[in-house]
């Protein structure tokens, strides 16, 4: 358990943020952190749709159980969080 | 007696090359220095400045200039203009101060590097009138704005800025300290005069200029134009420098200096300037938008001159051209969003004629830009002001140090230029923002941008409040909405109606 920042791409925003999450957070508890930082603050919400985290440099969408430790990045990586039917 | 004409001795009385007797010529012009590249003596000799003065001309001349600059001050004191001017015009003159003046002091340190250590004597003369030239605009922006200082305390970082670690501050430093301050004397007079003087100091001198005249601020009109003709004459010893490296076969050095310095001049001016001309200046009074005079004065004119001396437009020319539809918007809404963490109060500009101007002269900003801005008016319309401000820090380019940003909405592009260099993880904010970082990792490698000093621990507590206090911004001179949100009237009119 330990401290982890990564630099959040919200779809639909037009900044990359600092977020701190832990490196025992699922990739669904990572999305929700940097969704505090972009949804509804600059980003509408979009009905029906679920947040997914990609890894930026190759594209991998991580499975939404994932814990961030087992994901191999490195700290202030930048993921995307994507709008996502599934 | 007859008295010779100026240009029958001009060029014996500036050709101030000797002989070194007592020291060797790599010890009176060290290569660290000097920048000489290899290039003899007497190719530096034949170094032409198109303009030729000497010193009294040039003390009489600026004596003339600061007297009329000063006069209309003075005439106008008390109509007492900033206070009933627009606040967003008010904001644009706090910003431009503390983002120049103390700059302008600093020029006159590179300006010295050259008038010393220059192998050109013309480059030396001209750089001699070029570093009192500095002296000038750094006093003359210093006293402008101090009548004010009895209104806000806002107007005191004309002075402070550049003595903080303020965001805007961190990256105006490292990009003159790159240029002007760190660099042999042939670079600072192609990365400063040619690219950044020539190329750019037009944008923020002679555009505003135009704004503020329109606005009826006359003062800072005077002001401003009398900086510019001395811009105009100094910044022309990047030219005869870069005619003797094509001569001499440096042409891949010429082009990577200026390669750097314009795309890092572009960056500074696409948060500094631009939010300016398409935001803070009043919509009434703006001549043309930020790109259109980017296109006018830098597009037009510096790509002639790239031309006419034989050099290339830099590589990313593509994307700097693409990068005007999209850069600026993002700088300044960080800035709006951020607004706490600037010393002056940024102006929102968005109102519904504001944005029909947008549309007009940006098309699709309502579909991209505007989306941003439809959540945040929703949210002040709606009685949650607290999701209009920062609760985290933006990712800050380890290049140009400012915000990593990209087009938001329906054309959503952005994108992180990451670098693993020796073991550390850098992030840029476009592709040549790389490029110039992988040019001479050694040089840059080692700074700390306002991320990373978050990161290591420098900035406590590790809140906004410790970041405000980092920065050194005090109550009463953080930035808010500088109209204080009336531009929401027009919306929650709409909303009622």
């Amino acid at each position: 358990m330990a401290l982890f920042p990564i630099s959040s791409n919200f779809e639909d925003d037009f900044v990359l943020q600092l977020v701190p999450v832990d490196t025992e957070n699922t990739m669904d508890e990572v999305a929700e952190a940097c969704a505090v930082h972009s949804l509804n603050r600059r980003v509408a919400p979009r009905e029906g749709k679920i947040l997914r985290v990609r890894r930026s440099s190759d594209g991998t969408v991580f499975p939404r159980d994932m814990k961030l430790g087992e994901a191999g990045l490195m700290p202030t990586e930048t993921v995307d969080i994507i709008f996502s039917d599934v | 007696m007859t008295i010779l004409n100026q240009a029958e001795w001009y060029d014996i009385s500036r050709s101030t090359t000797w002989t070194p007797k007592y020291v060797t010529e790599e010890e009176l012009f060290p290569e660290e220095m000097s920048g000489a590249r290899g290039i003899p003596l007497e190719k530096w000799a034949t170094y032409d400045e198109p303009y030729k003065v000497i010193y009294s001309d040039y003390v009489n001349t600026q004596r003339e200039k600061d007297a009329g600059a000063y006069s209309v001050k003075a005439a106008l004191e008390r109509a007492n203009f900033v206070d009933e001017a627009d606040q967003g015009w008010v904001s644009t003159l706090k910003a431009h101060y503390g983002a120049i003046a103390v700059a302008e002091y600093a020029a006159s340190t590179g300006e010295a590097r050259m008038a010393r250590f220059s192998k050109a004597p013309g480059n030396r003369n001209m750089a001699t009138f070029g570093m009192l030239d500095e002296v000038r605009h750094g006093q003359i922006q210093l006293y402008f704005p101090h009548e004010y200082t009895e209104r806000d305390r806002q107007w005191d970082w004309a002075h402070k800025a550049y003595h903080t670690n303020e965001w805007g501050a961190i990256a105006a430093r490292h990009m003159f300290d790159d240029m002007m301050m760190t660099r042999d004397a042939i670079s600072v007079a192609i990365m400063l005069t040619f690219a950044f003087e020539t190329g750019f100091t037009n944008m923020q001198f002679l555009a505003l200029a135009s704004d503020a005249a329109e606005g009826g601020d006359h003062t800072f009109a005077s002001l401003i134009s009398s900086i510019q003709t001395d811009e105009a004459r100094h910044a022309q010893q990047g030219g005869p420098a870069l005619k003797i490296l094509l001569e001499n076969g440096k042409k891949d050095v010429a082009q990577r200096l200026i390669d750097v310095a314009f795309w890092r001049s572009w960056k500074l001016f696409s948060v500094l300037t631009g939010p300016m001309m398409d935001y803070y200046t009043p919509a009434e009074h703006r001549s043309q938008s930020f790109k259109e005079f980017m296109q006018e004065w830098i597009i037009g004119q510096f790509e002639r001159q790239m031309q006419d001396l034989g050099l290339d437009t830099p590589w990313y020319w593509d994307e700097f051209i693409r990068a005007l539809d999209e850069t600026h918007h993002g700088m300044h809404l960080g800035v709006w969003y951020w607004r706490p963490t600037v010393w002056w109060n940024p102006s929102a500009g968005v109102t519904p004629d504001d944005r029909d101007w947008l549309e007009e002269k940006y098309p699709g900003w309502n579909s991209t830009w505007g989306k941003c801005w439809d959540v945040i008016i929703d949210n002040l319309a709606n009685g949650r002001p607290e999701l209009t401000g920062p609760a985290t820090l933006p990712m800050i380019c380890n290049m140009s140090n400012i915000p990593i940003v990209g087009t938001p909405g329906d054309g959503w592009n952005v994108v992180d230029y990451p670098l693993e260099h020796e073991g550390r993880l850098y992030h840029f904010g476009s592709e040549p923002d790389r490029w110039v970082f992988e040019q001479e990792p050694e040089r840059y490698q080692g700074h700390m941008n306002f991320i990373d000093r978050f990161l290591a621990g420098q900035i406590q507590p590790a809140d906004l409040m410790g970041g405000l206090q980092y920065m050194g911004l005090a109550p009463g001179e953080i930035g808010d909405d500088a109209h204080n949100y009336a531009w929401m009237a027009a919306y929650q009119k709409e909303a009622a109606e």
